[in-house]
């Protein structure tokens, strides 16, 4: 077995439009996540980070359609996993936070809830137990009075609430070998930030947790990742140890997207 | 573009207060006396905590959440109460872009319908105009006319953002309440909306207020930033004021917590001690009491407005004069070389 718990490598594929035409937006995507490791993907919005995510999980669009390549987990081709098998995975491997946290949360069930019902979907046991599992997770991911939010439903928490309730579902509720976060910390105060990034740095030392971090904020990455993976127009443009990628970029992308996250220097 | 007196303005919030029910007679107080002006041409960006009010203050000033109490004057005009035709009128006057672009775009309307609709309601224009201007609007924010056909849910999360935005400045508002607006983009595209949002203001005049928590963005957008911690806002004053000599204690640890860029940069974070205390019907004293590191006796015992410690420049703590011994200094800003 190699060492890399997920494998992409000449992954392309396209949207089909309605007219019938199809529009590749990846072109021979690769990378590799080290297992045990956190690996950033950063780059441009729209570059394909989040849809090469979601192929991970075979959660794209209907209209996608995949050319090339393959997507090797542990070992396992998931693109030719059917629904069985990729449900089998899903969640007890692999989980994911989704970009758009509160839409990936059920609007008419309480957080509480949804949290308990997936822990004894995998876990089983009784309701109760699964509830001081879901409170405890609230807990861990610094919600304050976590049995009272327990509670309540998605609208009633704020945007930062609605993130970490996520984060608590797919990296503590679910107990994966691979976590896969897009965007997690968007809606966090940098305090709040920091103590989750800790609790995820922490959950990848103690479990030997596998992590594939998207995201925007160049600091975090800095700061929490091992490697990182860049991405510009469908394509991988450049991937490193995160010292490689921030002292000594090779790809003119990689140097523009460093130079811009030091937005305040040129303003000042 | 309209212009205004030196400071007039153009919304008053006063008092604002928004209580939730929890259950059992208890209240939430998501905002618990807030009071800010917004000016033509100037941005407030209000910063702090997850869960400290900044989107319910938003929501109610376009009244998406009728206050508790408290008021908020546009133009000199109370919005509460609220008849037709001030509604109509306000929308012309405040737009809003909301944290999560998802639940605020229909998800059965193409691009186009999303950016047309307020176009038809609130401007007099020939199609051929509109269809003009729909060009304008997304070439405006870095998208191109192959995204007007597209529905919400077949664009990226940055692309999404971006067309909150371009809805909100389509009608050529007074005012734009801006709700993370860069946060799902990356470095470079987030840059160049900055610098957009720059541009109309000053063309347009335009009043701001910027809710984000990146800080570098804050700094390089805002004229005066306002730090929320549950509910209340507990510093305010000029950008350069705040991010160089901040003085509330929860403003230290904030800015302590920023995120570098850079490999290899080890920060020393500000930890407040204890629990995150809860908005629940809060007792009588300061909101950071019991996680203070320069707490005093009293902090437990009154609750503390915000004072003003010079002209522009104002703290909800009466010792913010001895927290520069007891806390380290916040980082400094990224500096090259
Ligand atoms: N269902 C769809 N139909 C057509 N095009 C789509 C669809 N979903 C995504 N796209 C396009 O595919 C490209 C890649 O999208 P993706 O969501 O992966 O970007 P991203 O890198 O995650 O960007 P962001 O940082 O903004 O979230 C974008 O240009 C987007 O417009
Ligand atoms: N509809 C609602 N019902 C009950 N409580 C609510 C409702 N909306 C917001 N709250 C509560 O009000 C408080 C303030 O929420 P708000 O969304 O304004 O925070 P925020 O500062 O925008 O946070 P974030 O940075 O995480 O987006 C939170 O405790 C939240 O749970
Ligand atoms: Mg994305
Ligand atoms: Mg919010």
């Amino acid at each position: 077995m190699s060492d890399a718990i997920l494998e992409i490598e000449n992954f392309s594929g396209g949207f089909m439009s309605p007219a019938g035409e199809y529009n590749q937006v990846l072109h021979d995507v690769g990378y590799c996540l080290p297992r045990g490791a956190m690996t950033a993907v950063v780059g441009e919005t729209g570059s394909g980070k989040s849809i090469t995510a979601l192929a991970v999980l075979g959660l794209q669009a209907p209209t996608f359609r995949h050319r090339t390549g393959s997507i090797r987990f542990d070992g396992t081709e998931m693109l030719n996993l059917d629904a069985r098998g990729l449900r089998d995975i899903r969640g007890s491997r692999i989980s994911m936070v989704f970009q758009d946290a509160r839409a990936a949360l059920n609007p008419v069930f309480s957080i509480g809830r949804q949290l308990a019902d997936t822990w004894m979907l995998h876990n089983g046991g009784s309701r109760a137990a699964a509830m001081d599992k879901a409170v405890d997770a609230l807990r861990q991911v610094h919600i304050p009075e976590p049995e009272r939010r327990a509670r309540q439903y998605p609208h009633e928490f704020s945007g930062g609430m609605a993130q970490r309730a996520m984060i608590a579902m797919a990296a503590l509720i679910c107990t994966p070998e691979l976590l896969i976060l897009d965007e997690p910390t968007t809606g966090l105060d940098v305090t709040t930030q920091a103590d989750i990034m800790e609790l995820i740095v922490d959950l990848a030392q103690s479990r030997g947790l596998t992590v594939c971090l998207i995201t925007h904020d160049l600091g975090v990455v800095a700061e929490t990742c091992d490697h990182v993976v860049v991405m510009n127009k469908g394509c991988v443009v450049e991937t490193g140890t995160t010292e490689q990628i921030f002292t000594a970029p090779q790809d003119a992308y990689t140097r523009k997207l460093l130079a811009a996250s030091l937005l305040t220097e040129y303003s000042a | 573009m309209k212009t205004y007196p030196a400071n007039y303005p153009i919304v008053q919030v006063r008092g604002l207060k928004k209580l939730f029910p929890v259950g059992g007679g208890r209240k939430l107080h998501a905002i618990d006396g807030v009071d800010f002006d917004l000016q033509p041409g100037r941005t407030l960006a209000l910063v702090g905590e997850s869960g400290s009010g900044k989107s319910t203050v938003a929501r109610c000033i376009v009244r998406l959440l009728e206050p508790t109490d408290g008021d908020v004057v546009v133009h000199g005009n109370s919005v509460r109460p609220l008849n037709p035709v001030r509604m109509a009128t306000m929308y012309r006057t405040l737009q809003m872009v909301f944290q999560d672009p998802n639940a605020s775009l229909n998800p059965r309307m193409t691009v186009r319908k999303v950016l047309e609709e307020p176009l038809k309601l609130h401007l007099s224009m020939t199609q051929d105009e509109r269809n003009a201007r729909l060009s304008e609007l997304v070439t405006l924010v870095g998208l191109g006319e192959e995204h007007l056909a597209r529905y919400p849910h077949e664009l990226s999360g940055g692309q999404r953002q971006r067309i909150g935005i371009a809805r909100a400045i389509s009608i050529n508002p007074e005012v734009v309440l801006l709700d993370e607006p860069t946060a799902s983009l990356d470095v470079s595209v987030r840059g160049q909306i900055l610098d957009l949002l720059k541009r109309i203001q000053r063309e347009l005049n335009l009043a701001y207020l910027f809710i984000s928590h990146d800080l570098q963005v804050v700094r390089h957008v805002a004229d005066e930033v306002a730090v929320m911690y549950l509910g209340q806002i507990v510093e305010r004053g000029p950008t350069a004021e705040i991010f160089d000599n901040p003085r509330h204690p929860y403003t230290r640890a904030l800015m302590s917590a920023a995120p570098v860029a850079r490999y290899g940069v080890k920060r020393e974070r500000l930890r407040l001690a204890g629990e995150i205390s809860t908005p629940v019907d809060p007792p009588p004293a300061c909101r950071l009491s019991g996680r203070c590191p320069i707490e005093q006796p009293v902090c437990s015992q009154q609750r503390m407005p915000l004072e003003p410690i010079n002209e522009t420049h104002s703290v909800a703590c009466p010792f913010s004069d001895r927290v520069a011994e007891a806390v380290a200094p916040p980082v400094p800003a990224a500096k090259a070389g």
